[in-house]
Formats: C-alpha cells, sequence, structure tokens
C-alpha cells in the first residue's frame, strides 16, 4: 500500500516536472545579461559548424564578455514553435527567418535593424526580403533565387545547340517539341505542395510582365487583371494541357521528387533554386557540371528583358523583447560576415549574401547565376502574403486539372491579396 | 474500543480486504470512527482532497485552464489586432473559408467510412476464428501495420502511388490508363482514409479477437448442427454476440480517424490536391504554423473540439444504452 503511494507520488511529480519542463523549453527567455539565446533551423546540420565557428570568433572580437547559444529546431516546426515564443513574449534574442512573408508576417516582434547594418548595406544583398515598409528587420545569409536549370545532354541528344537555349517563349515550346519526340519531358514540375507556380511566376515574371508592372508589382500595386499577369497563368495552364510537365505533377512533391526527376535526366528542365536544395550543387552532383546549363527565361512578351529574380533566402533578425537590441544586432552582423559566409557558401553549397566571395570553384552553372546577380530582381511571389501563396498553391493545382479558368483565379487571387 | 465493537458495519473494507491480518485494521477503524464521531484532526479531514489534489492540479491547469485560454484566445485578433477582442469575427472568417467548410465535410465524410473501418477488421477476425488455412500467420500479418508510424506508412504509400509507382505499372500492364491517386481531389481523400485503415485495423482486430475469446462455442456448434451457412452464422450469431465489443470498436476508430490523421495527410497529400484531403486538424495546424494567425487556429480548435464533444457525448450514450440492454 505504502509502496504504491510511493510510486504514485514519485509519478505525479515526474509528470508535473516534465509538464513544466516542456512549456518553458519553448518559451525559455534568455535576455539576462551576457547571454544571446540564438534559435534556427541550420545550425544542427553538419556545414554549419565552421559557419558558426567563424561568426562567433568575429562577435567574441566585439562582445568578448557575451556568450552565445544556439538552439536548432526542426524546420517542419520552426515557425510554429516561433509562434508560441512570440506569443508568450519570449523566446531567442536572434531567430533566423525566410526572407519574404515569414518574416513580413512578424515584424510586430522584430527590432529594426536599419541604423544597426547601415555598414553592411552595400557588401550584401538581398535585403528586400527582409524589409517592410521602409525598415530592415534582418540580415541576409544566403540568397535565394529561382534559375532555370537545363540538361545539356537531352539537348544535344535532341539535336538542340546545347550552348544557346530558346530566347522566346515560342522558341522555347518548339524545342520542347524536339525534346518529347527524343523521349524526355520538357519540366519536371513538383506541385504537390503548390510550390511549382511560386517558381513558374518567378521565373517567368521578368520576361511576361513589363518592366513597369514588374516594379510596381513589387511595390505592391499588383494588377492582376492586366493581360500580363493573366498570361502568366494562360502559359502555366497550356504547359500543363500540352504535357510539357512530368507526368502527376499535382501528385509529385517538388522536394525533392521532382529535382530527381531532373537529375536523372527525364526532363530538360527545371525551375530551381540557387541555395540549399534543388540548387547547382546538388544537379552538378548527378548530371555533372558540364552538363548542367543556366538560362534566361524565354521572353513571352516582346521588348521585355530576363532578369534573375532573387531574395535574401535565409537571414537573421532580433527580437523586440531581447535586453540589449545593439548587442544582439552585432551578433547579426557577424553571422553575415565576410568570413562567415565564405564558410556557408563552401559548405552549404549555397549563394550567400556576399556577393563579393568568389564562386568559380562551383563550376559554370553557379558562376552564371552570380553573374547575374547584378542585373537580377525580387521575386515576384515572395512578395505576396502567406495567405495569397497557400492560395495560389490550390489555384494552380486546379488549373492543372482543368476545374478553373484563368480569369477565376486571378479574380480570387486578386480578392486575397487586397484582403492581406 | 467500545464504539468500534458495536458498530461493525459501518466499515466493511478493511475486514473484507484479503490478506491483510485484521490486527492491522482495527487501529485505522477506530481513527475513521473517532473522526465521524468528534471531527478529528484537520490533516485527516484534509487527507482526501490532498490525495486527490495532484490529479485535479493536472487536469485542471494542463487542461482545463488551457483549455478555457484557449476558447478566450479564439475571441481575439491576429497580427495588428493581437490581444483586442473581435467578438465572433474568427468564427464567421472561418465558416466562410471554403477550405475550413472542406475540412469539416471530410469530417462528415470520415463518419461515413466508419462502417467500413469497422466491418474490415471485424470481418477479417471472423475468418481468424473460423480458422481458415493459414489462420496464425494471418493474425501476425493483419497486426503488424498497426506498429509503423504514420510518416513510415505514408511515405512506403506515396512510393506505391506514386504517379509512375508500381500499381500504376500493375494497371498499366493490364492495360488500365494510369490513375493520379493522390493527385486527383475525388480520390486522394479515399486513399488516405484506405491507408489509415490498412494502418490501423490490426488494433481493432485484435480487440475483435478478444470479444471472440468470450463467445459461447456451443452456440456455433448449434447453428451448424441445424443447418446455417457461414453468412446466417455470422450474421445471427457472431454479430449479436459481439455488439458490446462491435460499439467499442466503433468508438475506439472513430476517435483514431478524427484525432491522428495528421501524420498521414502531412506525408501523403499535404492537404492537397487543391486542398480536398483538410482535415480540421490540418487545418489548425497550417493556420497557426504556416498563416501565423494563432487565433483564428484556436476558433478552429474549439469547432473541432465542440465537434469531439458531441460525437464523443452521442457514442457514450449509445454504450450506456446497450449496457441497459444488456
Amino acid at each position: 500500500m505504502r509502496q504504491r503511494a510511493i510510486w504514485s507520488a514519485v509519478l505525479v511529480v515526474s509528470l508535473a516536472l516534465a509538464g513544466c519542463g516542456s512549456a518553458s523549453d519553448s518559451g525559455k527567455s534568455t535576455s539576462s545579461d551576457g547571454k544571446l539565446v540564438v534559435w534556427d533551423f541550420k545550425s544542427g546540420e553538419a556545414f554549419a559548424k565552421s559557419y558558426l565557428d567563424k561568426a562567433k570568433a568575429d562577435f567574441k572580437k566585439k562582445h568578448p564578455d557575451v556568450t552565445v547559444e544556439f538552439v536548432a529546431q526542426p524546420f517542419d516546426q520552426y515557425y510554429t514553435l516561433l509562434g508560441a515564443a512570440i506569443q508568450s513574449g519570449k523566446g531567442p534574442d536572434v531567430m533566423m527567418f525566410n526572407g519574404g512573408g515569414q518574416i513580413r508576417d512578424r515584424v510586430d516582434a522584430l527590432v529594426p535593424l536599419t541604423d544597426y547594418v547601415a555598414e553592411d548595406k552595400q557588401r550584401l544583398a538581398g535585403w528586400d526580403a527582409f524589409t517592410k515598409d521602409g525598415k530592415i528587420y534582418g540580415g541576409p545569409v544566403t540568397l535565394q533565387g529561382y534559375p532555370i536549370y537545363y540538361n545539356k545532354g537531352i539537348y544535344e541528344k535532341a539535336g538542340l545547340d546545347p550552348a544557346s537555349p530558346a530566347t522566346t517563349w515560342d522558341t522555347f515550346v518548339a524545342n520542347c517539341a524536339t525534346i518529347a519526340k527524343a523521349g524526355a519531358k520538357c519540366f519536371a514540375l513538383g506541385n504537390k505542395e503548390g510550390v511549382g507556380i511560386q517558381f513558374w511566376l518567378s521565373s517567368l515574371g521578368s520576361t511576361t510582365l513589363t518592366a513597369q508592372e514588374y516594379d510596381a508589382w513589387i511595390a505592391g500595386k499588383r494588377d492582376w487583371n492586366s493581360a500580363n499577369v493573366k498570361r502568366i497563368f494562360q502559359l502555366w495552364k497550356e504547359a500543363g494541357d500540352r504535357k510539357m510537365n512530368s507526368d502527376g505533377a499535382n501528385s509529385t512533391a517538388m522536394f525533392n521528387d521532382s529535382f530527381a526527376f531532373f537529375q536523372s535526366g527525364k526532363a530538360a528542365h527545371v525551375m530551381g533554386l540557387m541555395s540549399d536544395v534543388g540548387h547547382w550543387q546538388d544537379f552538378n552532383e548527378f548530371l555533372t557540371p558540364e552538363k548542367l546549363g543556366v538560362m534566361k527565361a524565354p521572353v513571352v512578351t516582346a521588348g521585355t528583358t530576363p532578369s534573375l529574380p532573387y531574395d535574401g533566402g535565409i537571414g537573421y533578425a532580433v527580437a523586440k523583447w531581447t535586453k540589449d537590441p545593439k548587442v544582439a544586432a552585432d551578433l547579426v552582423r557577424s553571422l553575415t560576415s565576410t568570413e562567415a559566409l565564405n564558410a556557408f557558401y563552401s559548405g552549404a553549397g549555397a549563394i550567400v549574401a556576399d556577393t563579393t566571395i568568389d564562386v568559380s570553384q562551383a563550376g559554370p552553372a553557379a558562376a552564371t547565376i552570380v553573374s547575374e546577380l547584378k542585373s537580377g530582381k525580387p521575386a515576384l511571389h515572395v512578395a505576396l502574403s502567406s495567405k495569397t501563396i497557400d492560395l495560389m498553391g490550390r489555384l494552380s493545382q486546379q488549373l492543372l486539372s482543368g476545374s478553373v479558368t484563368v480569369d477565376e483565379v486571378v479574380k480570387q487571387l486578386a480578392a486575397s491579396d487586397q484582403a492581406g | 474500543m467500545p464504539i468500534g465493537n458495536t458498530r461493525p458495519s459501518v466499515r466493511p473494507a478493511p475486514a473484507g480486504r484479503a490478506g491483510g491480518p485484521a490486527v492491522t485494521s482495527s487501529p485505522r477503524r477506530d481513527g475513521a470512527l473517532r473522526r465521524r464521531a468528534g471531527g478529528g484532526s484537520g490533516a485527516e479531514r484534509l487527507a482526501p482532497y490532498i490525495l486527490v489534489a495532484p490529479a485535479v492540479l493536472i487536469i485542471v491547469l494542463l487542461r482545463l485552464y488551457p483549455l478555457v485560454l484557449g476558447v478566450n484566445f479564439s475571441f481575439t485578433g491576429d497580427g495588428a489586432q493581437n490581444g483586442t477582442a473581435v467578438g465572433f469575427g474568427n468564427y464567421r472568417e472561418l465558416f466562410a473559408d471554403p477550405l475550413f467548410r472542406t475540412a469539416l465535410s471530410n469530417v462528415g465524410l470520415l463518419v461515413l467510412l466508419l462502417p467500413v473501418a469497422v466491418a474490415i477488421p471485424g470481418l477479417l477476425a471472423t475468418f481468424i476464428y473460423l480458422r481458415v488455412p493459414g489462420h496464425r500467420l494471418y493474425r501476425s500479418v493483419y497486426f503488424f501495420p498497426a506498429v509503423l508510424s504514420p510518416v513510415i506508412v505514408g511515405a512506403i504509400f506515396n512510393l506505391l502511388l506514386a504517379f509512375d509507382g508500381p500499381l500504376n505499372a500493375v494497371l498499366g500492364a493490364v492495360g488500365v490508363g494510369p490513375i493520379d491517386w493522390l493527385g486527383d481531389p475525388g480520390i486522394a481523400m479515399f486513399m488516405v482514409v484506405g491507408v489509415h485503415i490498412w494502418a490501423t485495423f490490426g488494433m481493432a482486430l485484435v480487440v475483435f479477437l478478444a470479444g471472440f475469446a468470450t463467445l459461447d462455442a456451443a452456440l456455433l456448434d448449434a447453428a451448424r448442427v441445424d443447418g446455417a451457412s457461414m453468412p446466417q452464422v455470422v450474421w445471427h450469431v457472431i454479430v449479436p454476440s459481439l455488439s458490446r465489443t462491435i460499439q467499442f470498436v466503433f468508438v475506439t476508430t472513430m476517435i483514431g480517424m478524427l484525432t491522428s490523421m495528421f501524420g498521414l495527410l502531412y506525408v501523403m497529400t499535404s492537404g492537397g490536391p487543391e486542398g480536398a484531403t483538410y482535415l480540421p486538424e490540418f487545418y489548425i495546424w497550417k493556420q497557426q504554423g504556416q498563416m501565423n494567425r494563432p487565433a483564428l487556429a484556436s476558433a478552429a480548435s474549439t469547432v473541432l473540439f465542440m465537434i469531439m464533444l458531441v460525437v464523443g457525448l452521442l457514442q457514450i450514450k449509445l454504450l450506456e444504452r446497450s449496457g441497459k440492454e444488456d
């Protein structure tokens, strides 16, 4: 009897402790003197060590008495955990963000860094994705862009010149017909998560919208009824109807099934990424650097000039509840220092925000991408709110299955865009 | 101890406790009675409250309090309106959102598919009970999927059901065109539910087998002697005898379907295609984690809670009624 009581007590106490533990873990605030807590979804990866070492060393020079603790969170849960931390007003001092909607939706919880990072403005690229209403909220670490990769091997097999891919949409479609005869698909497309349309919109944006429309779009004045905006969605539908995409796009995961499809030489093109995954480093591994090409977007609307769509990929921001924003901002600057970013580039194979880093070792595709950064523009889909992006993903699936019209799509997207 | 001896029937429990020597129980009985008679010491009066306190505290602090907070939170705004009361604004938005309506209608679909989810393990358990050839093997084979995590099950079926996957290859070999199992909004939900049933029916099967263990074999023999066919045996003998077990499986399967499909949805369809496989759980996760709309997610959680409450109460009613029949 007594033993049972003791066991029950032990159980109760341990349950209570476990309860407290898990509840306080996520909201652990550490703005205590001399310690900064950083949340991210990268520091757990193998390559991150040299990057973090460089960043920590740089920070140590400025603030020798402040220790930094990196907490690696699982990416799947990252914004859920962060949301809980923000809701409770307690959490990390510095946190990693994806540029665009993810950080813009949460600027209420962040400190504007505009003045602290003024010195880095020239050296780094990709600030726009971390800026809202003219204020900078995060320092960019990588750049994320949406180049169109192509497989030179398939071009050769189909009798096309791998050195000169199509420059206009009509030639591109004609080339794809030739490629189809050679037994390959035109695009490797994965739209299970509705991400395919985002890449499509941004990759073809610069050659479909006029420069004026493009800039207005980024500035937030989006005319969804313009013929050119509709054209992007029409092309998406046409590509589906003409069977240019890999089969079963709506049930294929972009990460990484569609990229695997491209890598295995079954499709000639893929709208990929610049950093992290689905990028030149992954493709180099399977296709070899010589076979991997990066092409400019084919011109859809006459008179447009293709430009590489890219933004800040991931970056670090400072929480407004941190004790001394200056110290936390200095940590962000250390995390984006040239040395640290060089380590990130060579470790992760990402195109980093510091454009002064030499990437000639990484093969022709990476070199082409970096050379196009100067004339690049922010990606169209990054300017949209998460809600509109989510809706666009579902509508894009409906366009592929034919259960919605282009007019209905732009109507719904316009309504969502104006509301958000 | 005069009082204790005169009213022994007041505390029969210690005397009836198996194995306990009678001597040890007497002082306790004494104390208990003194407490009744004269109020006793404060510590003893408080003892029961202290003993139930941990359980009550855990339920109140870790269950009820967050529940109340969540409901309260669902009446506040998101983003710029964080913390300000918005009345039923979130609920209005919720029911205006076609995605949430899809999620609710999918719950309805789950309820409709429930009999199938119960009938499959029931039938298979019947076959095992009736000792079809190889029943020992089937018993372990059927249970096997129940030990796999939903993520693994989802990944396996992602491969099997892929557009260029083995299932379509088999169909292609017999001349049937490929079907986009997880990419067709009219099919995907049925596939996910089917996989969920496949992954979880082992547990229900075990419950059914346990129910069969209590079945009177003489009834079956009698039915056979009377010349009943197999379907007649199942329908007139086995089903009535197992009514309690069947109801129990109904309740647990329903709860399982409504609360533990998230992993499969996440891995197999991500709520797609075209939002056709949304369930309230997935919607809540999406709004909270991806859309940064915690208050809207709270409202959705509250709606899901109400649904579960109604379903749960109905099922308890059902069980109670059948209990009376027994």
